[in-house]
């Protein structure tokens, strides 16, 4: 009999992503459900309030890229009330979300994603001489020496003989999906553990532009951080090169760690070219150098792949209601007039409806509903969001860095532009766009220091700060390239006030379940067809669902005395 | 929240001490902890089944972890404190002072019954703190 692997977040309080997968007799994956199990609500929580205060609120949303909603929060009440910002609010803008990319993308690769490839356990047995070898034959990074690779491995010792493996016990270690020698798993837990000291530097350009870390400030009409190079209380010439020196050792790192160790675990596992999915890829794109409204200059470009056709790239118009929809067939949520027909977002209803089963429980019924995400689709195609199709769109489009690093990445590997399709190619991806935005920082802060020096202090643009200056009715949209995709806000503003408020977040494209026509989201797809090694220790959907870099609703983290798992692995 | 604020309201503690609002934040908090010389915690406790009153953990009391989990959103604070010891960075006093929630309904503010607790809790942080600061 078909066996069924369930993958489960709890404690159920704080509410997940869910997998269902279906096993043949092979164990390979024959269907996959996905299901986000937490409501997310912020939407109903935004009804009544003041839309310059949106921002605030949305900021909470995420508590790993606690920027994008806010910046996509003060871009949909600046389109819908007409305010142009200035060009140092826009460079800033520019300058923190690079910022925010370039950081998630370090922590999703070593902190969550590496250890789906890095076996820490095999670490242990490697040779430290070898390892540094190793280590000096494809970086020119320092940290190098045997005797660091030989202190690293004692202090590991250390914490896997504290009981149990310390704090790594909850690893599946020497699965036979492991393929690294244990040399490169040594180099790989090191630069893990360099990765997450290094990237807490990264975000203080988000503290000195956004007056506080977690949850910087935002402004509608521009940003709240005042530009004086000669006073103390202003971002002047010291907080400046604080800022230039955190770009320069963030693209150092990027080039001496993270490019290479990409492509040295990449190397072990070409042959492992699963989690493909759907083949359709969208992209609002971002980084303005005009004005937002002017997309043509945005140098991550806006487009869509269908079918995997790298020939083609498709206008999107996020603003046209035949195009980005959601429905809700398959969720928790009811429509006033029918849950199969796609709302654009301007029209969007947020109404939960609970049907599913009372938990704890076995099964979803996959036939009926079975998430609390919505299903959102661009002309009614399921699309895959993110760094994967954001890199093949750029590709398709000729983008000369893109076009280099992405050749340059493949020739290493030996493989060809159709390894891209693949989980690997997603994680790959994301490697490639981190080295692009550490440029991007770079660029920001070169155009940001450019426009200083002509004189240029201005940050807020007041015209339209009071809202008796507001029209009695209008709507916005704004949006933003986040680090996991296409993030949309759409604010409806009557009467100074937000009457109805949707957003469409990333992994609600990526995460979505089944549509009304029976086609299923991109995680679904993508873990179709993937082998199963150990249907009980299940690497491998952790794996592929790992490099879309899941977001679902962070909601209230609980602190849990007992150090409990907080994912389980059921067959049934 | 309601504690920070509350006990920030009411300090009269020296500038050494920072108060920080933790959010929804994971990875961000790493390095408000990895640089204190001593930090208090105030968080929602599981298990829910516990008795509804103010708990107060010290230092090894509080479990480390790296779990396995879905997304980086899942990082919560016990795999902050297992990657701060790791990196060798712990701070030398760490507590958790905290009780379990009464509501996880969609909501702004504590339940009345976490409410009556706030005060013995910030009276208790702010007791240890002072501890410290005269050592």
């Amino acid at each position: 009999m078909a066996k069924k692997i369930v993958v489960d977040p709890i404690p159920r309080i704080e509410g997940h992503l869910r997998i269902e997968a279906k096993l043949n007799d092979s164990n390979v994956i024959e269907d996959a459900y996905s299901s986000g199990t937490m409501w997310r609500g912020i939407e109903v929580i935004l009804k009544g309030r003041d839309p310059r205060d949106a921002w605030a609120f949305t900021e909470r949303i995420c508590g790993v890229c606690t920027t994008v909603h806010a910046l996509a929060s003060v871009r949909c009440v600046e389109d819908a009330l007409g305010i142009d910002i200035p060009v140092n609010a826009r460079i800033i803008r520019n300058l923190m979300n690079a910022t925010q990319v370039t950081q998630d993308h370090l922590v999703h690769f070593y902190h969550l994603h590496a250890l789906d490839w890095v076996d820490v356990v095999s670490a242990l047995k490697a040779d430290p001489k070898q390892a540094s070898v190793i280590a000096q034959s494809i970086s020119a990074w320092p940290k190098s020496s045997p005797g660091y690779f030989k202190d690293l491995q004692q202090r590991l010792v250390g914490f896997v003989e504290s009981g149990q493996l310390g704090i790594f016990s909850n690893g599946y270690w020497g699965h036979a999906a492991y393929k690294l020698p244990p040399e490169v798993n040594l180099i790989a837990v090191a630069h893990y553990l360099e990765a997450l000291d290094f990237q807490k530097e990264i975000v203080k350009i988000h503290t000195i532009f956004g007056g506080k870390n977690p949850h910087p400030n935002y402004l509608v009409g521009g940003m709240a951080c005042a530009i004086d190079p000669n006073k103390d209380t202003a971002i002047n010439i010291e907080r400046l090169s604080m800022i230039k020196k955190i770009i320069d050792d963030t693209n150092t790192f990027i080039d001496q760690v993270y490019i290479p160790d990409l492509i040295a675990i990449a190397g072990y596992y070409k042959g492992w070219l699963h989690g493909g999915g759907l083949g359709n890829y969208l992209s609002y794109g971002d980084f303005p150098e005009t004005s937002l409204a002017d997309f043509k200059t945005l140098l991550w470009p806006r487009g869509a792949i269908l079918n995997k056709d790298l020939k083609t790239v498709i206008d999107v118009d996020p603003r046209d209601a035949s195009q980005v929809t959601e429905e809700v067939s398959h969720s928790w949520y009811t429509y006033e007039k029918g849950d199969s027909k796609g709302l654009h977002p301007w029209q969007g209803e947020t109404t939960p409806k609970y049907t599913g089963p009372k938990p704890p429980f076995e099964h979803l019924d996959t036939d009926k509903k079975y998430s609390w995400l919505k299903t959102p689709r661009w002309k009614n195609h399921p699309m895959e969001v993110g760094p994967l199709a954001r890199v093949l769109i750029a590709y398709a489009k000729g983008d000369p860095m893109i076009k280099e690093t992405v050749g340059l990445v493949l020739s290493k590997l030996e493989v060809g532009p159709e390894a891209l399709f693949s989980t690997l190619g997603r994680t790959a991806a994301r490697g490639i766009e981190c080295k692009q935005t550490a440029g991007f920082m770079r660029h920001y802060y070169d155009q940001l220091v450019a426009n200083i020096k002509t004189g240029d202090y201005r940050t807020f643009n007041s015209d339209r700060w009071d809202p008796a200056t507001w029209p009695a009715e209008c709507k916005g949209f704004g949006y933003t390239e986040a680090p996991r995709g296409s993030l949309g806000h759409w604010i409806h503003i009557k009467d100074q006030k937000i009457k109805e408020y949707q957003i469409v977040v990333p992994s609600t494209w990526n995460a979505s379940p089944r549509d009304a026509n029976g086609n299923s989201g991109a995680y679904e797809a993508a873990l179709k067809g993937t082998p199963m090694i150990n249907p009980e220790q299940p690497l491998e959907i952790l794996r592929t669902v790992h490099s879309f870099d899941p977001c679902l609703a962070c909601a209230s983290h609980l602190f849990d005395m007992n150090g409990n798992e907080i994912t389980t692995v059921k067959i049934v | 929240m309601s504690a920070v604020n509350s006990l920030q309201e009411s300090s009269t503690f020296p500038d050494t001490v920072h108060f920080i609002d933790g959010g929804t934040q994971g990875i961000y908090l790493l390095d408000f902890i990895e640089s204190a010389d001593a930090v208090i915690v105030f968080d929602a406790l599981i298990p829910l089944n516990y008795d509804r009153r103010v708990y107060v953990y010290r230092n090894n009391e509080l479990p480390d972890f790296i779990h396995r989990k879905m997304s980086s959103h899942q990082m919560g604070f016990s795999e902050m404190l297992g990657i701060a010891k790791l990196h060798g960075k712990m701070p030398k006093k760490i507590v958790m002072i905290g009780a379990p929630p009464k509501d996880l309904e969609l909501n702004i503010g504590l339940s009345p019954e976490l409410a009556l607790l706030l005060p013995e809790a910030v009276e208790q942080a702010r007791a240890i703190i002072n501890t410290w600061l005269s050592e």
